[in-house]
């Protein structure tokens, strides 16, 4: 069963690094924690347990993995906040399985997400036969994480309607939920917690009223600072990723990635990288997390149907897909960037460009 | 001394016991809250005869007037030579330094005190060599960069130079490898907040002597910087030698030295010869105390060692005092929290505490007890700032740096220019404006009438006059601001800011004048008499009628009437004159007799007539110079009576009417004259179609057109004819001719707006019989293929030597 799955949630995917951290424990325990917050920084940011290499999970920024460890600490709720593709929702569940051995309390936050997801709802058969009853009750990710002292998610939290993001206010601030329908009220257990992350880039969203805000200690999570980290964190992703994808294809060689993450990093800025020439941005976020899928993608492609190594092909189709958005203008500014900047890079990048202008079209 | 015995020694002193017959020493970071509690504490422990402290030993003199009660930190004390160029050395003291914690100490209970580093002179001496040296090495290069042939010799000096020096190796190193990835954070989170003087002292010796340990590294203890700090302990242990021979007892002797030289003190170093002490470099030097800031000392951080958080680390002095040990994150977070608050940003109590709680979470994290800074401001960051650093940026700035300035009671060993600043800041009632924000002033020069006092009818007067000698020193403490009410002769406004480095500024006139006033006196004589022509006179005529100084006016006055009398180029005597224009119509303003000038303008107006025309035959480059001594000449002659304004016309006429003259200049004379109402239209129409006829070349032509576009754009517009004449000319060409003028005229008419541009093409459209939005049609319509084609044929176009 488990060999099916799409994605394991990281506990499982990560289970030898956490049972090492927690049998090397060094440091005291938070109540409701599996490990030190100490480990919890090892686990993320990586280092060494007993013998165990712990891989690290989230690359850069350091001291941001800091706060948010330091602010679950004094049990306070957690908002992750930052452009589309920053590892918000990664850092979120890397961090519950860590404290807590168990990342999937989480709420996925919509439009269509309701006040009851938030609290409790009632299984109305059972309701209407035998009346309100603890049988009766569902209880929501947040209701159980209250019960259990463990820390709930909350995903996309500025996709839900303004009134659901209330039923967040008093639960943050009171540390209770009341059932009025049984007569009871339920308190959190010491460790309970809430990580939410929500996104500053999309439109149509909902956002954030002060009152909540004010619950949250926010951290933002920014784009990673220099060509080499974000090269580092795609590389470090793809050879997780092709290990569970079957991709049938060898993982991209480091000039492709610095490739691709240069273009990135030049539209997304909206100047080269040396800062000397001004371009046209494109309205696509073009977040490390797209390059990663765009590299997946290639290799997929590779996989499938080349012999396996990424060409400039498979790579200008991945450019064009991710790069060329709906809008129209996206075609014009990329073609600008394949005529004034690539063209003039010189032979190294000379078949990448024809490819693409060749896609372009 | 023996070998044997030293090792013994210095042993002896790593496990913290001090050897009887030994000097006791501890070691410090400069400016280091903690250090300066804890020093206080240990001078209570050992009750010394004598303090030592690291500072140049000429200082001691000035060491009454530092521990003075009213003397309010952060001060320096300051030495400067007393030649040019001025070279200087700074020794900043807070509050929370431990040399003047241990200052106060040895001044509260009757001990001597002294400063035991090398003199301020060989200090300056040393550093004068070793710019000698560089300059040397420098001509050492340029000689080689001739005869390639040869091995460079320069190569080793450069070397080190260039070599990042030992001890920011040291420091870098730790950046990288402490776990806050900041030797600073490291510092504070590690000896800032240690428990009691013992783990202090034991902490900074050993912190010391690592340190020692890598910078003078193995055998490479060459370098200049060791070579340097050897001498200084060479030179500490001889004051210490001194004061033993002089019967104080070595055990009775502390001294307050920076962390790294505590193993230099009781190790193996000697005391410094008789011979050798001779030998040094020397400069002279003078000595003075000068309040600072904090924000002088959080920009300085290189000095010693780091400080960029003064008033963050004020608070920690505070919470020492008052044994709270948290009491500076508590201090910290709700002085933040009200600066937002006052900024008009909601904080709520619960966020302070909420940051409160993340700090010391934060702190836990890395194995402290206490936040340091980092800890705290990120989780101000976090907690108040939503995430963003922008948002309580300038409240971080604030709390951290803070606005503190120090100040000195009065007469306390300044020097007679710093005095009479301050006399005279206090007289023009501008004491408030010493401060590090800076502050708006305005200024009404005339004669107050509602007051009684002749003194006080004329405050903003003075004001100026102080203000503007100021200016010619180069004090930075007043800039001049852009008047925006033009012509008001009267009003002035000012920006006033004290800075540390006004007061250094101020320090270094002393060399010209004992007050300021006589400096400014001196500095514009100087000027005078180095002068490299008329037009630098009259500047200084300019500056010494602002700044209220008739002798230096009437002495630069003479200067120029006997430098005018050579021949001067026409643009310099436009200067002069534009300058001493300006002198007279400031009126009687500034109360200050300028009938001098008036014959003197008259002769320089007089030679600029007569010479202008001839002036006038040159290239586009001089023409550009040229053209703006026209201008400035002319506004003189409309400005003054009793010039020859008729003169002038004919002047300006003749340039007009002359075919051999640089067609710019010609067209500019010609605006002129239209300007002041001596050209008519049809006179001008006239003129249009004899230089823009057929047989002229383009750019002739065009180069007219530009002369007579520099005045006023709307004047031309609003002459229709004059466009009818330009369409003229236009027609007659042939293609050739029109694609030669087409750039001419577009470059013509580059300084015209889009908006005068548009006024224009409706002009020449209502000749065409267009009407106005057909033209704007024409012009604001998009580009077709066939007029880039026809613009792409422009490429091609053969332009010559243009």
């Amino acid at each position: 069963m488990e060999q099916n799955m799409q994605r394991l949630p990281a506990e499982q995917l990560f289970q030898r690094e956490i049972e090492a951290l927690i049998a090397n424990e060094k440091y005291s325990v938070p109540t409701g924690w599996q490990m030190s917050p100490k480990s919890v920084l090892t686990y993320i940011c990586g280092g060494r347990a007993g013998d165990v290499e712990i891989s690290p999970k989230y690359i850069g920024h350091k001291r941001l993995v800091e706060i948010a460890i330091a602010t679950l600490v004094t049990d306070r709720a957690l908002l992750l906040i930052g452009e589309p593709g920053t590892a918000k929702s990664w850092l979120s569940e890397h961090l519950t399985a860590a404290i807590n051995g168990d990342s999937t309390r989480v709420i996925q936050g919509t439009a269509g997400t309701t006040e009851e997801q938030i609290r409790y709802s009632w299984n109305y058969a059972m309701l209407i036969a035998n009346g309100p009853s603890k049988e009766a009750m569902i209880p929501s990710p947040i209701y159980r994480a209250m019960e259990q002292g463990k820390i709930a998610r909350v995903e996309e939290i500025s996709r839900c309607a303004s009134e659901v993001q209330d039923a967040l206010i008093s639960i943050l601030s009171e540390k209770r939920i009341s059932v009025p329908e049984l007569g009871v009220e339920i308190p959190a257990r010491k460790g309970f917690s809430v990580i939410a992350t929500a996104n500053t880039r999309d439109k149509g969203v909902n956002e954030m009223s002060a009152a909540l805000k004010r619950r949250f200690n926010i951290v933002v999570l920014p784009t990673p600072d220099s060509l080499e980290a974000e090269m580092d964190i795609v590389q470090t992703r793809m050879e997780q990723l092709s290990g569970s994808l079957d991709l049938n294809a060898r993982l991209p060689e480091a000039e492709v990635v610095e490739k691709v993450c240069t273009i990135f990093r030049e539209l997304r800025k909206g100047a080269t990288l040396d800062g000397k020439q001004k371009l046209k941005a494109t309205s696509g976020v073009l977040s490390t997390a797209e390059a990663i899928s765009l590299l997946a993608n290639s290799m997929a492609l590779a996989g499938s149907f080349g012999d396996g190594v990424i060409t400039d092909y498979d790579l200008a189709a991945g450019l064009q897909g991710a790069i060329v958005k709906e809008d129209e203008k996206d075609g014009k500014a990329w073609e600008e960037y394949l005529e004034n900047i690539m063209k003039k890079r010189g032979s190294r990048w000379l078949s990448l460009y024809q490819e693409c202008k060749e896609l372009n079209r | 001394m023996e070998g044997g015995e030293k090792k013994k020694e210095q042993t002896g002193k790593r496990s913290g016991k001090v050897k009887k017959g030994m000097p006791h020493v501890f070691g410090i970071r400069h400016l280091s809250p903690a250090g300066a509690y804890y020093v206080r504490e240990y001078l209570d422990r050992i009750c010394p005869d004598l303090v030592l402290i690291e500072g140049p030993a000429d200082f001691t003199e000035l060491l009454k007037d530092l521990g003075s009660e009213e003397v309010r930190p952060p001060v320096a004390v300051m030495a400067y030579t007393q030649k040019l160029p001025i070279r200087t050395i700074l020794y900043p003291f807070a509050l929370y330094s431990p040399e003047y914690q241990a200052i106060l100490w040895a001044k509260e209970h009757g001990c001597r005190c002294q400063f035991c580093d090398l003199p301020s002179e060989v200090f300056l001496g040393l550093e004068e060599q070793r710019q000698e040296r560089w300059r040397q090495a420098m001509a050492t290069i340029q000689e080689e960069a001739n005869s390639p042939e040869d091995v460079p010799k320069s190569e080793g000096i450069l070397q080190e130079e260039d070599k990042e020096s030992r001890t920011t190796y040291v420091y870098r190193r730790l950046d990288e490898l402490s776990e806050d990835g900041d030797q600073e954070t490291f510092w504070e989170r590690t000896m800032e907040h240690a428990r009691n003087e013992e783990g202090y002292r034991k902490g900074s010796a050993e912190f010391g002597r690592s340190l020692r340990e890598f910078a003078l590294g193995t055998g490479d203890a060459s370098g200049k910087e060791n070579a340097e700090n050897l001498l200084r302990e060479a030179y500490m242990q001889r004051v210490v030698a001194q004061a033993v021979k002089e019967g104080t007892a070595p055990e009775k002797i502390v001294i307050v030295t920076g962390a790294f030289h505590v193993e230099g003190f009781l190790g193996s170093g000697k005391a410094m010869t008789e011979r050798e002490w001779k030998k040094l470099p020397r400069l002279e030097a003078n000595k003075t105390l000068m309040p600072y800031s904090y924000f002088r000392l959080s920009e300085r951080s290189g000095y010693g060692a780091g400080n960029r958080a003064p008033a963050y680390y004020e608070l920690l002095w505070d919470g020492f005092c008052r044994e709270e040990p948290d009491y500076a994150a508590r201090r910290y977070l709700t002085v933040l929290a009200a600066y937002q608050r006052e900024h008009g940003n909601l904080v709520s109590s619960a966020e302070i505490i909420e940051a409160m709680r993340l700090a010391f979470s934060l702190a836990k994290l890395h194995g402290g007890n206490l936040p340091v800074l980092r800890d705290l401001r990120d989780a101000a960051i976090t907690c108040m700032g939503h995430g963003n650093f922008s948002e309580i940026a300038l409240a971080v700035a604030d709390t951290e740096i803070g606005t503190r300035i120090g100040s000195l009671p009065e007469g306390v060993s300044q020097t007679s220019i710093q005095s009479d600043f301050y006399r005279r800041l206090g007289e023009l009632r501008l004491e408030k404006y010493k401060s590090v924000t800076a502050q708006d002033l305005s200024l009404d020069l005339r004669e107050k009438l509602t007051v009684k006092s002749q003194k006080s009818a004329f405050l903003d007067l003075e004001r100026s006059f102080f203000l503007h000698r100021l200016r010619v020193l180069g004090i930075s403490f007043a800039t001049i601001q852009k008047v925006n009410q033009e012509r008001a002769t009267w009003a002035e406004l000012w920006q006033l800011r004290w800075t540390p480095e006004a007061e250094i500024q101020i320090v270094e006139a002393v060399l010209k004048g004992d007050t300021v006033e006589q400096a400014a006196s001196f500095e514009l004589r100087e000027r005078t008499m180095n002068h490299t022509g008329i037009a630098k006179i009259a500047a200084v005529i300019e500056d010494a009628y602002a700044c209220g100084m008739p002798t230096s006016m009437e002495y630069a006055i003479g200067a120029l009437q006997s430098t005018a009398v050579d021949a001067v180029a026409v643009t310099e005597i436009a200067e002069t004159a534009g300058r001493l224009s300006v002198v007279l119509q400031y009126g009687d303003i500034r109360r200050l007799n300028r009938e001098p000038l008036i014959p003197i303008l008259s002769q320089l107006f007089l030679r600029a007539c007569l010479i202008l025309a001839g002036e006038c035959i040159c290239d586009d480059g001089a023409a550009k110079m040229i053209a703006q001594a026209m201008t400035t000449l002319h506004e003189v002659a409309v400005n003054h009576d009793f010039l020859d304004g008729e003169r002038w016309g004919q002047v300006l006429s003749e340039i007009a009417a002359r075919d051999d003259l640089n067609t710019r200049l010609s067209g500019l004379a010609a605006a002129i004259l239209l300007e002041a109402g001596q050209m008519d239209g049809e006179k001008l129409g006239c003129e249009v179609q004899r230089r823009l006829s057929k047989g002229i070349p383009a750019e002739l032509g065009a180069g007219w057109f530009a002369g007579l576009s520099m005045k006023n754009h709307y004047a031309l517009i609003a002459r229709l004819n004059l466009w009818e004449k330009l369409s003229e000319y236009l027609v007659t060409l042939d293609d050739e001719e029109f694609k030669r003028a087409l750039v001419f005229l577009r470059r013509a008419f580059a300084d015209f707006t889009s908006e005068e541009k548009n006024q224009i093409a409706e002009n020449l459209g209502e000749i065409w019989q267009v009407n106005p939005s057909q033209v704007s049609e024409a012009l604001n319509g998009p580009v077709t293929g066939e007029d880039l084609d026809m613009l792409s044929g422009l490429d091609d176009f053969d332009f010559g030597d243009i």
